[in-house]
């Protein structure tokens, strides 16, 4: 299992990161905010992608900032993800274009530098299991999302991000909505499974969608054809 | 530009209790005066051309053609009609003119038609003696109520009226028995009526394009120096703050590094958070020409920051532009709220081209209601208002859909 990345991390051992950063500091703040998680472990650190993976082959989640040494790696994020390799990328680069590239070219989760410890620990749980995680920002940047080809998101599933993105609290939310936290967060997390199908495949892409069917959070229909949208707005309460 | 945001300003010289802001706007949306500029020129310009055509076809047919035809009333071959048919083109004429004036000219074609059976009537009535005398008024007058007639158009339709007015003529020539002389004359007359009509036509025409195309130049130069004034003038703008933003975070850092801040004092704390929040809502600013209503909102937080709220501000989307009143009841309760805000706010702009969204999420607290509009919702025409309290945050919500 090990030497298979994108197999979904199981049973009682902590999940290996590694964190990619070119900021000493910013790594060090983020192994100490990991290391308030038990079933978090840091396995590697360094500023360049290929170097870190040497030295954690088998890390479950790579924590890769955005922006390394003057440049945008969206094409390492790339070529990391169609491997498998499970990227939740971090960066203060938060303008929408740039998160949803990177869901484009496959990262697992968007996470804004700012938005905290919580989030962080929790993206990365996530993302080791293959389950969405979408941070605030990255509602943001979904609901606002311009470009025509964007996934079709129900009316229910764009008020969920756009209040999440809004207040950062899901009980606010669903007392705004009038449901149960739980169905705020699969609105929330449906709308993320629709963008595994924007831009080119990758096979974290398909190991979300299918984490996502077997948890019964989508129906394959749902996320093969757009048009019966409507009819299928129903989340388990 | 407001001083508030050129100078950088100290919180001990902010104002007391900012609620609302009046910020000048950088740009406004594309009026649509601005838009109809280039088309107002050529109006103006065409408008000109019109009358310069009405007098010309009326003062001709008054000033020329009548004195010659009473005079010559005598020799035609069947005077009544020539009489006749110069009293209606006359009236015709002179009531085309005041249509085409007030913009709302005759028909065209059937005008057209009209004129070519008065030409047609009278060359068959002047009889052969006045064939080629002033008296046989359609030559000289005709071709300039066919300018009338279909002024606005393409210069073929000109040209086909003329035709067939010099086919009317040639006709007419030919049965009276022509010899070389009439022929030659023939070919001066045509060549007289084609040349000054098509020439004030097509003229016409050309100076309006001239005058629509140098007044979209003019205008399209003009947006382009106000776009660029706005941009340099936000550039300056976010120099301005990131000088302000790097000596407060130079001076904590500095403190901090020197050991005269202690990380756990919570003024500290505060001081990190307020100088983090403003590098952040700078990282932020991605916009070259800010949008009115993203300045109004920048404004209010940065009235409430230098009152020592940290506040986020995060934009999603540029704004469709919005009239002044939509934009007010976006912002304006918002801005209200914020103005009581403590501990921290933020303050959220999402926009499509059909709906904007912006909310200012603040912690609850005991105590009054904010300065905005009481809690629940609120339809204020097409902006929505919404606001509540749960005991965690206070949540105030304005939405706009098209």
């Amino acid at each position: 299992m090990g030497a298979d990345p994108v197999a979904a991390v199981t049973g009682d051992r902590p999940v290996g990161v590694a964190i990619v950063d070119d900021h000493p500091v910013v790594v060090e703040g983020v192994r100490a905010w990991l290391a308030t998680e038990p079933r978090l472990t840091v396995l590697a650190t360094g500023d360049d992608p290929d170097a870190v993976l040497r030295a954690a082959p088998h890390a479950d989640v790579i924590l890769l900032d955005l922006r390394l040494h003057g440049r945008m790696a969206l094409d390492k994020l790339a070529e990391l993800s169609a491997a498998g390799r499970r990227v939740v990328v971090y960066s203060e680069h938060t303008d929408p274009q740039t998160m949803l590239a990177a869901l484009d070219a496959g990262a697992v989760a968007f996470l804004a530098k700012h938005e905290g410890r919580e989030h962080c620990v929790e993206t990365v749980l996530a993302a080791a299991s293959d389950r969405p995680y979408v941070p605030p920002a990255l509602a943001g940047a979904m609901v606002g999302d311009p470009r025509p080809d964007r996934p079709m998101l129900s009316d229910k599933e764009r008020e969920a991000l756009l209040l999440w993105f809004q207040s950062m609290s899901k009980a606010s939310v669903a007392r705004r909505m009038q449901i149960s936290e739980h169905t705020v967060k699969q609105y929330v997390d449906r709308a993320r499974i629709k963008y595994t199908r924007a831009g080119r495949p990758a096979a974290t892409k398909a190991a979300l969608l299918a984490r996502a069917i077997e948890d019964g959070l989508v129906r394959p229909e749902e996320i093969g054809i757009y048009r019966s949208q409507a009819t299928h707005d129903r989340p388990t309460p | 530009m407001s001083a508030d945001l050129n100078t950088p300003a100290h919180p001990t010289d902010a104002p007391e209790a900012p609620n609302r802001t009046s910020v000048p706007t950088p740009r406004e949306p594309d009026s649509p005066a601005t838009l109809a500029a280039p088309a107002a020129v050529a109006h103006a310009s065409d408008r000109g051309a019109r009358i310069a055509a009405v007098a010309i076809a009326l003062a001709w047919h008054v000033a020329i053609a009548l004195p010659a035809v009473l005079s010559a009333r005598a020799e035609f071959a069947a005077p009544a009609v020539v009489l006749g048919a110069w009293i209606l083109v006359a009236v015709t004429g002179a009531v085309a003119g005041v249509r085409l004036l007030q913009g709302s000219p005759l028909p065209p074609w059937p005008l057209a038609g009209l004129l070519l059976v008065v030409d047609a009537a009278v060359f068959a009535a002047a009889g052969e003696r006045q064939l080629f005398t002033a008296a046989n008024w359609v030559w000289g007058t005709l071709g300039w109520f066919f300018v009338l007639a279909v002024w606005g158009r393409r210069v073929v339709g000109l040209i086909a009226l003329l035709s067939t007015h010099a086919l009317i003529a040639l006709v007419a020539v030919l049965v009276h028995g022509p010899d070389p002389a009439d022929v030659a004359r023939y070919v001066m007359y045509v060549y007289g009526t084609f040349s000054l009509p098509v020439a004030v036509f097509v003229g016409s025409t050309v100076i309006v394009g001239l005058a629509r195309e140098r007044a979209a130049v003019s205008v399209a130069g003009h947006a382009m120096a106000a776009e660029r004034d706005a941009a340099e003038r936000g550039l300056r703008e976010r120099r301005d703050r990131l000088a302000l933003v790097s000596s407060a975070a130079g001076r904590v850092l500095g403190d901090l590094a020197g050991g005269q801040a202690d990380p756990d004092d919570p003024e500290v704390q505060r001081r990190c958070m307020l100088a983090a929040a403003r590098l952040r809502r700078l990282i932020a600013e991605s916009d070259d020409v800010p949008d009115p209503l993203l300045h109004e909102l920048r404004a209010a937080a940065d009235l409430a920051e230098r009152n020592g709220l940290p506040i986020d501000l995060v934009t999603i989307g540029t704004p469709p532009p919005l009239p002044v009143e939509v934009r007010r009841r976006l912002a304006d309760p918002l801005t209200g709220t914020l103005a009581d805000a403590r501990e921290w706010a933020r303050l959220t702009v999402v926009s499509g081209p059909d709906e904007v969204v912006v909310s200012l999420v603040t912690p609850d607290r005991e105590g009054p209601e904010s300065t905005g509009p009481p809690p629940g919702e609120h339809d204020d025409g097409p902006v929505q208002y919404l606001y509540e309290r749960d005991g965690n945050i206070r949540w105030a919500q304005t939405r706009w859909r098209r």
